[in-house]
């Protein structure tokens, strides 16, 4: 089974580096990109937003310091390259980063780029600034930053607070645009400024959110299309038929789920699909502070009782795959690899020895057939959350756990969550870049905002920092395999299962490649042509 | 001038029927289009009350292998993407709509009888207030109204009943009141009351009973409009939710999704509601015709 | 005469007001607010920047000073600002509205034009064949749930013809957007003409058992003269009550079908902006929805008067 997963990554690799072969030699320029959306973006500011809904159409209006090679499929600290910054360096004890910057770039409303733009982003992502952010998501990437300063207008640097090789991964992901001084956050939000290759038009809700090319981009010969138009359309079923249809240059981002894969496959045998592993994990949230499940035995008589192949075959015809906190190889670079899985509680194949393990347990507790747990499934009013949600319950009967399904509405769910207000919730977590200094520090560090369960280990914290400062990337990895095995045995939040999704384009849509490891960072889109 | 055969007109209503299966099969060759409702209506409950012994399966059993798995011998309806059995769901779900459309009209009709006997008796202010709140819920659609509510209440079966009943409210106060109106002036209530008895137990004695004919009617094509409502509830993702089996959520979402690699899961449960609907309509109308030779026709 | 409009004039105003303040009230009971919906897309939640946001938006305020700025807002036409695009609700509703009319006017001219002269037929062939079949048809219309229609017939759709009937851009011209609203027009006008078929019917053979038309019949009138001329004439006037009527609450079907279709029209604005608990937006629109279905009633009771001089406004 991952055999197959990766002979498709692989696949879709190739196929992006054919892409990008050809795309040197005969790029042609014109046409606009049209995209479908599956719902109205939030808002325009990426530094608000944790969602694909607005990285993937908004990431073109910016540029980063640096950033991922959009060509390569799986991201790694070394397949960062320039973007604003020209180069960058490490001081001698590898707390300084600086950035040296590009020099006559200008914002889409024509005034120049400088370091002063680089400091009031940080300052805001910190809220340390004037203006402010509604909200402001990934504080925790930031807890070691302890200011940005400029030296003449196209030199910055950024103090850490410790050592933290790993720091350049944060800034080259989708979700770190760098944002102009001298626009304001609301402004930013309805319509945003940045220096990238395309330029935002207008958002109109359910309806569509349009780009047009930006004539004046610092990048010559970018980017290739006239602009990108997303269609917002709601309902799967409509938006996958209407690219079936051929309505659509494009699908949304790793839209189309496996079954849907084999229809687009068997109408549109032309488009072409890639099914990468998205670096979003289903998982379970437990709460550890109210019964039952504040009892660790019940925890683990519950985890005991999920059949993860039976979820993986149902979702996803076998495709999905099992790993911890960390995406798995061979996509991911910090999970945990089969062999070293095998070893984890819970990850043992034989399902049966497992609920009769789970059973005893539960008896020892007093329940039985005849005296079963009664047990509240909490999950947000959504296919993706839902589908799974009932398939734990389904499970859950096999160890004499009664569970009813509480299905939140999408306004509740947070809300719910941050109260504590549940037993067990079934969660979906979508990692930003694949490296543990984002995935370990949002999800299972003390006070971090995204941290759901409060889970909050000293003896963890220390881990946590110790693998921060590692720079032999080596011993590093290794471990992170123990802090994940670590993680996945307290039952912090455990994990199901590795999702996978596809991005289908028709055929003449040349130079987007996807990307195996994380859904957020492959959207600027300026190498994309169209050959029609 | 046409004779008007009083003879053949009595045979026709039926008046010379005594016995009670004769008279169903008077009534069934009379309406033969509200038999066939009839019919279905008694096959809809059937499995609404007896699903349990009925449905092959457990309609909550999910199952790896039989993931989207076509109609056969194993799964007579296929099964969804879970690999749970349509046709023991589709069965199950026939007792959620029953449900819903039970109990909405137990509720609205309660309340829609109480508000219509209130103020067609009592009158004055009572009644023009209650006449405004009536037009204030008539002035917003059905489905209006219904998503208004079920998104304030949130999606559960409870919330969906209340949100479903409350349109049904108006409809059956102005019946009600309006009966109530008429019936006021008739000689035997008067008497009623002559005889000292007190408003409330007049109205409760001998109004109700004389608008039952009206009120069965109508809360007939409320049954079909609840199945439907709740369908589209379900649909926009408002009504019952998951694991219920309810046939308008099993139509939306997922199975929207696979309807061309699984046309099963969009067929059946449509299939499912629009008998149900038909059924109820058909024996509704001719239930119409029979009680109400008013509006015959 | 001119009383009886006065007082259903100030009826409708406090109607209207009721609305006003039920809406209102409801909306507010809705669990959650646009807060809780902006911190999910940041997949958190912060209470001091979450309260931030409710003092911006003014939602911190008692519920009776909020309604009592909503409706100061709406005397000087000032419909606020939609949450969730920031943009004043004005720009928001305004383009969509025409195109909700548009598709309801097209469901109603197509309801009206089989509806009307189908019923007819049934009614004067009353208890043969063909008015069996048409109303087991009719019937069905009543019966069907829209998205389901609507969801068979995009399948049908793309099986056959490789296309979607969806909307994708707005349309070039009238005609284009005429043809490109047939379609949801049809799905969603299927329920209204079985609804006018089977009135039409009803109120045929209501007027046709009437003495007047006996008497015609028994002068020797022909049967065509008879069923058209004189009771359709008489038949067509509580048919017209229920046109109005459906004009109003086609709205309702139009929430499913703009859904599926994907039209972006206020139906299904109504539905986003209440799942996005867009306050502005949804308590203006629902407001609009009931001024136009009350206008309807109002003016169908005032046709009623025109059309059928026995109607007495006495009260």
């Amino acid at each position: 089974m991952k055999r197959k997963v990766f002979t498709i990554a692989s696949a879709a690799s190739l196929i992006g580096l054919m892409f990008c072969a050809e795309g040197a030699l005969a790029a042609k320029s014109g046409g606009v990109l049209k995209a479908y959306h599956r719902g109205t973006p939030p808002s325009g500011s990426i530094h608000e937003e944790a969602t694909n809904s607005t990285v993937s159409p908004y990431m073109g209006v910016f540029n980063n310091l640096i950033m991922y090679r959009q060509d390569v499929a799986k991201e790694s600290i070394d397949t960062i390259i320039p973007d604003l910054a020209k180069s960058w360096s490490w001081n001698g004890d590898g707390t300084k980063l600086t950035f040296k910057l590009r020099q006559g770039v200008k914002w889409h409303d024509g005034k120049p780029f400088t370091s002063k733009d680089v400091k009031c982003t940080w300052d805001l992502v910190q809220g340390k600034g004037k203006a402010k952010l509604r909200k402001n998501p990934r504080k925790s990437w930031y807890k070691n930053l302890d200011s940005v300063t400029t030296n003449g207008d196209f030199e910055a640097t950024f103090n850490l607070k410790r050592k933290q090789p790993a720091f350049p991964a944060l800034l080259a992901g989708g979700y770190s645009p760098v944002y102009p001084c001298h626009v304001s956050p609301k402004k930013m939000r309805t319509h945003p400024i940045g220096t990238g290759p395309f330029k935002f038009v207008s958002l109109k809700q359910n309806e569509h959110v349009k780009f047009t090319k930006n004539q004046n981009y610092w990048k010559k010969d970018r980017p290739y299309l006239d602009g990108v138009e997303w269609t917002i359309i709601k309902s799967r079923a409509t938006r996958v038929l209407a690219f079936i249809a051929g309505k659509f240059d494009m699908t949304f981002n790793v839209d189309v789920t496996v079954p849907l894969m084999k229809e687009v496959n068997s109408q549109a045998p032309d488009a072409i699909c890639e099914m990468v592993t998205t670096n979003v994990s289903t998982n379970l949230i437990v709460n550890q502070f109210k019964p039952p499940f504040d009892n660790a035995q019940v925890r683990k008589a519950m985890v005991l009782a999920i059949d993860r192949k039976a979820f993986i075959d149902i979702i996803s015809e076998g495709k999905n795959i099992q790993g911890g906190a960390m995406m798995p190889p061979p996509n991911g670079v910090w999970g945990m690899p089969p062999e070293f899985l095998k070893n984890v509680a819970g990850f043992n194949p034989d399902i049966a020895g497992n609920r009769a393990q789970a059973r005893k347990i539960m008896e020892g507790l007093g329940y039985g057939p005849n005296n079963r747990l009664k047990v509240k499934v909490s999950t947000r009013n959504i296919a993706i959350y839902r589908d799974p949600a009932v398939i734990l319950i389904d499970h859950m009967k096999e160890i004499y756990m009664d569970a009813t399904l509480d299905t939140v509405e999408t306004s509740n769910w947070h809300a719910k969550v941050a109260r504590k207000d549940y037993m067990v919730g079934l969660n979906l977590t979508g990692i930003g870049v694949d490296d543990p200094d984002a995935g370990l520090y949002e999800n299972y560090s003390c006070g971090s905002q995204r941290n759901y369960t409060g889970y909050c280990k000293p003896e963890m914290e220390k881990l946590f920092e110790q693998q921060s400062m590692m720079t032999d990337q080596v011993a590093r990895k290794k471990l992170v395999w123990e802090i994940d095995k670590k993680l996945q045995e307290d039952a912090a939040r455990p994990i199901i299962y590795h999702g996978l999704g596809a991005t289908c384009f028709q055929p003449y849509v040349h130079g987007f490649v996807t990307h195996v490891n994380s859904v957020y960072n492959n959207w600027r889109l300026e190498d994309v042509w169209l050959d029609k | 001038m046409v004779d008007i055969d009083h003879q053949a007109e009595l045979v026709k209503a039926g008046a010379h029927i005594t016995g009670r299966w004769s008279k169903v099969r008077h009534y069934a060759r009379r309406y033969p289009l509200g038999a066939i409702g009839a019919v279905i209506m008694i096959i809809f409950v059937f499995s609404a009350v007896f699903a349990d012994v009925l449905a092959p399966n457990d309609p909550l059993q999910t199952l790896a292998s039989a993931s989207l798995h076509a109609p056969g011998a194993d799964f007579m309806l296929g099964a969804d993407m879970m690999g749970r059995d349509m046709l023991s769901r589709i069965i199950h779900g026939a007792r959620i709509s029953l449900t819903v459309g039970v109990a909405s009209i137990l509720l609205g009709g309660s309340i829609g009888v109480f508000i219509g006997l209130m103020s067609g008796y009592l009158l004055g202010w009572f009644d023009l207030l209650m006449q405004r709140l009536i037009d204030i819920m008539q002035a917003l659609p059905l489905l209006v109204l219904a998503l208004v509510m079920a998104a304030s209440l949130g999606p559960s079966l409870e919330n969906t009943i209340i949100a479903i009943s409350i349109p049904l409210v108006p409809n059956v106060a102005r019946v009600v009141r309006s009966s109530t109106l008429s019936l006021r002036e008739m000689p035997f209530v008067e008497a009623a009351r002559a005889a000292g008895m007190s408003e409330l137990r007049v109205a409760l004695r001998h109004v109700l009973p004389n608008i039952l004919a009206p009120l069965i009617v109508l809360f007939t094509a409320q049954l079909g409009a609840a199945i439907l409502v709740e369908a589209s509830l379900s649909f926009l993702g408002l009504g019952v939710p998951e694991p219920h089996p309810s046939w308008g959520r099993m139509l939306s979402e997922s199975a929207a999704e696979y309807m061309r690699v699984a046309p099963w899961l969009v067929v059946f449960p449509g299939l499912a509601i629009s008998l149900a609907v038909f059924g109820t309509n058909l024996f509704g109308d001719a239930l119409r015709d029979i009680l109400d030779p008013r509006q015959r026709n | 005469m001119g009383t009886y409009i006065v007082k259903r004039f100030l009826l409708m105003l406090l109607t209207l007001i009721g609305i006003s303040i039920i809406i209102f009230v409801l909306l507010r009971l809705m669990p959650g607010n646009i807060a809780d919906i902006m911190f999910d897309s940041a997949g958190f939640v912060d209470p001091a920047e979450k309260a931030q946001i409710e003092k911006e938006l003014g939602l911190d305020l008692p519920i009776p000073v909020q309604y009592f700025h909503w409706v100061r807002g709406l005397l000087v036409w000032d419909l606020g600002f939609s949450y969730v695009s920031e943009m004043p609700a004005v720009d928001e509703l305004g383009p969509r509205i025409p195109i909700t009319a548009k598709l309801a006017g097209l469901a109603l001219f197509f309801s009206v034009l089989f509806g009307l002269p189908l019923g007819v037929i049934s009614a004067v062939k009353q208890d043969t064949a063909l008015d069996y079949i048409m109303r087991v048809v009719s019937l069905s219309g009543l019966s069907l749930p829209s998205f389901w229609l609507a969801l068979l017939i995009l399948m049908f759709f793309v099986s056959t013809f490789g296309t979607i009937p969806i909307y994708m851009d707005p349309p070039d011209n009238l005609w284009d957007e005429l043809v490109l609203y047939s379609i949801p027009a049809a799905a969603v006008g299927f329920r209204s003409s079985a609804l006018i078929m089977r009135l039409t019917r009803s109120s045929m053979l209501e007027v046709m058992r009437q003495d007047y038309i006996r008497t015609a019949r028994s002068k020797g009138a022909s049967e065509n003269s008879i069923n058209y001329r004189h009771a359709l004439k008489n038949a067509v006037l509580p048919v017209t009550t229920i046109i109005g009527i459906e004009a109003a609450f086609l709205i309702g079907g139009l929430i499913i079908t703009e859904t599926v279709f994907n039209i972006p029209g206020v139906a299904h604005f109504l539905v986003e902006a209440i799942l996005m608990r867009d306050y502005p937006i949804v308590q203006n629109l629902v407001m609009l929805i009931a001024v136009v279905t009350v206008v309807i009633n109002f003016a169908v009771d005032l046709l009623y008067a025109v059309l059928d001089p026995r109607i007495k406004y006495a009260e």
